[in-house]
């Protein structure tokens, strides 16, 4: 029994360690960030040219890495989605009422405010915080991580800030990409499986600025969550490759879970804070 | 200027319940050679990664030129970190990097980046030709054989001319040619740069041509410390017993040599 307890307790304590952690990764990312625009603004002209032209371009590749080779996934999966979505929608209507007038509005506002953000960073979580956790995990286990650090560099401004401004500047655009094909994908079924009128379908008046803020919002933060989380259990692989491959199933599951309890957060403080007027 | 350029006193570092280094010292002096030998897995590399701060010890306290290295955050290590050169065990190259650019990393990140491209690319180049690699510039690391390996790691820990170099198993997996030239570079290396060198090696033979002394690790701790002229005739049994043992032949370093040396400690 008191066994038990303490495997509670020790269980419970690495677990609180490990938020800790996370936490301060996040912190040292953004304070990364800062010192990487500082250091932009002071050594305009002169010196550590070759430092700051590999750091623009490591930024260049993340951009195309996270963002460019992403585009085919998000557009089939989103796609799919919105058809799916507008077929049951429309079918279910269909036996109630019979109106698809208001079909095409409320599946944007649902896209706008929820789908389309929270869809696209289910995604990118497993195709990007798989790669980042892969990428920084076997670094970390082949020592490149000490490699690095004996140079004077900080692992986490080498590795995680550029992923981290990749990630959130992609977020924005493959979600407004994706909320797009969704939408589109949603009028095409509804045009050609139940006759749905595209003016009517593609109906804008219902859309906010709230709905947009709401986006925004929510795109950057699945955007910065999905780097943090994944480059911190690629940081925290030991060992051999079977530590890479716990830090990449560890960085999949823990990325998708920020994205849902972000989701969450973010939906009930926008609820709250419009008094349910969303 | 008269600090040692390492002092270590009274370290200890466990992994879990397995004890590595238990209450050791060592102390080096600026400008000297020392070679650090021991049975597998008695804790060199974890030292050498200590006195980088790369790993932080339970307890003691580690001084490198004169700075106190325990506790200390990341951030405050890097200008310490730049005045050391490392080479690991297992090279730790960069493998998204070439050849030359594994080289140049620490240019490019060190001194607050003040040198120019020009500069990198001729001190590179000049390190490349020295350690026999000229014409493997634009090669990934993958694409190289375990000797080329070890000299970009050598090239890479000397580049910047660092103040402290360690070398971890210079020579582990090279032919006795090869291995003599490598120990014949650093010491070239060091002469020019008066560097204070702690080197790790189970071919005593070849380390003690190389450094002024050699230390002996042993049941986490080090056990002696002597001239290495004449390690092989060092007054500790132990000592004698693990040199002359590796000098049976190549192939039982960690074999006969070291089951000898466990019976005759019982
Ligand atoms: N990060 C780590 N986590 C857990 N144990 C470790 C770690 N690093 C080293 N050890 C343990 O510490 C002990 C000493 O390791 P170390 O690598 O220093 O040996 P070594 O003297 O360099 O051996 P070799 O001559 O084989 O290189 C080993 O038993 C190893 O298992
Ligand atoms: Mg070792």
């Amino acid at each position: 029994m008191s066994n038990r307890i303490e495997a509670l307790g020790s269980a419970a304590l690495s677990l609180v360690r490990a938020g800790v952690e996370l936490w301060r990764v996040y912190v040292s990312t953004i304070a990364g960030v800062m010192r990487g625009f500082s250091r932009r603004k002071d050594r305009r002209g002169h010196g550590g040219r070759a430092r700051q032209s590999r750091a623009q371009s490591e930024l260049v590749r993340q951009l195309h890495a996270i963002g460019n080779k992403s585009i085919v996934f998000i557009v089939i999966t989103l796609g799919a989605l919105g058809m799916v979505m507008t077929y049951q929608a429309c079918l279910q209507l269909g036996r109630v009422t019979g109106d698809y007038s208001q079909v095409g509005s409320q599946l944007l506002r649902l896209i706008i405010s929820d789908f389309g953000p929270t869809l696209t960073a289910m995604m990118l979580a497993t195709r990007v915080g798989a790669g980042i956790a892969a990428e920084i995990g076997s670094m970390k286990v082949t020592e490149q991580i000490d490699a690095l650090r004996m140079s004077g560099v900080l692992p986490i401004d080498y590795l995680i800030v550029p992923r981290f401004i990749a990630c959130l500047v992609m977020m924005l655009m493959l979600a407004v990409l994706g909320s797009a094909v969704m939408y589109a994908a949603g009028g095409l079924t509804a045009k050609y499986s139940f006759g749905v009128n595209p003016n009517t379908f593609f109906d804008l008046s219902f859309i906010r600025p709230r709905h947009l803020v709401l986006f925004v919002v929510k795109c950057l933060a699945y955007g910065a969550a999905i780097p943090i989380v994944a480059g911190f259990c690629g940081l925290r692989a030991r060992g051999s490759s079977e530590g890479v491959g716990w830090a990449t199933t560890a960085a999949v599951i823990g990325s998708s879970f920020a994205v849902i309890v972000l989701d969450f957060i973010l939906s009930a403080s926008a609820l709250w804070l419009t008094g349910g007027d969303l | 200027m008269t600090e040692p350029a390492i002092r270590i006193s009274e370290v200890h570092k466990a992994y879990g319940s397995r004890r590595v280094l238990d209450g050791i010292s060592l102390d080096l002096a600026r400008g000297t050679k020392l070679g650090l030998i021991g049975p597998a897995a008695s804790g060199k590399s974890v030292l050498c990664k200590l006195v980088c701060g790369l790993e932080q010890p339970d307890r003691g306290e580690i001084e490198v030129f004169g700075e106190r290295i325990v506790g200390k955050r990341e951030v405050d290590l890097g200008p310490l970190r730049r005045r050391i050169g490392m080479l690991f065990q297992n090279y730790a190259l960069f493998d998204f990097l070439t050849v030359e650019q594994n080289v140049a990393f620490p240019l490019e990140q060190g001194a607050a980046g003040t040198l120019s491209a020009e500069t990198i690319a001729e001190r590179v180049a000049a390190r490349l030709r020295a350690v026999g690699l000229a014409g493997s510039e634009a090669k990934l690391t993958a694409e190289l054989s375990g000797g080329m390996k070890k000299r970009v790691g050598i090239a890479r820990a000397t580049v910047a001319d660092a103040e402290l170099v360690i070398y971890d198993e210079p020579s582990a997996g090279l032919d006795p040619v090869t291995t003599q030239k490598i120990y014949d570079l650093l010491s070239a290396d060091q002469a020019r740069t008066g560097a204070t060198v702690l080197a790790i090696s189970s071919d005593v033979a070849a380390l003690a041509g190389f450094v002024d002394e050699i230390a002996f690790l042993y049941d986490h701790r080090v056990v002696y410390r002597g001239p290495a002229a004449t390690i092989a005739d060092a007054p500790n049994a132990l000592v004698r017993q693990f040199v002359r043992g590796d000098l049976e032949g190549p192939l039982d370093q960690a074999g006969p040599g070291m089951a000898s040396l466990d019976r005759s400690i019982k």
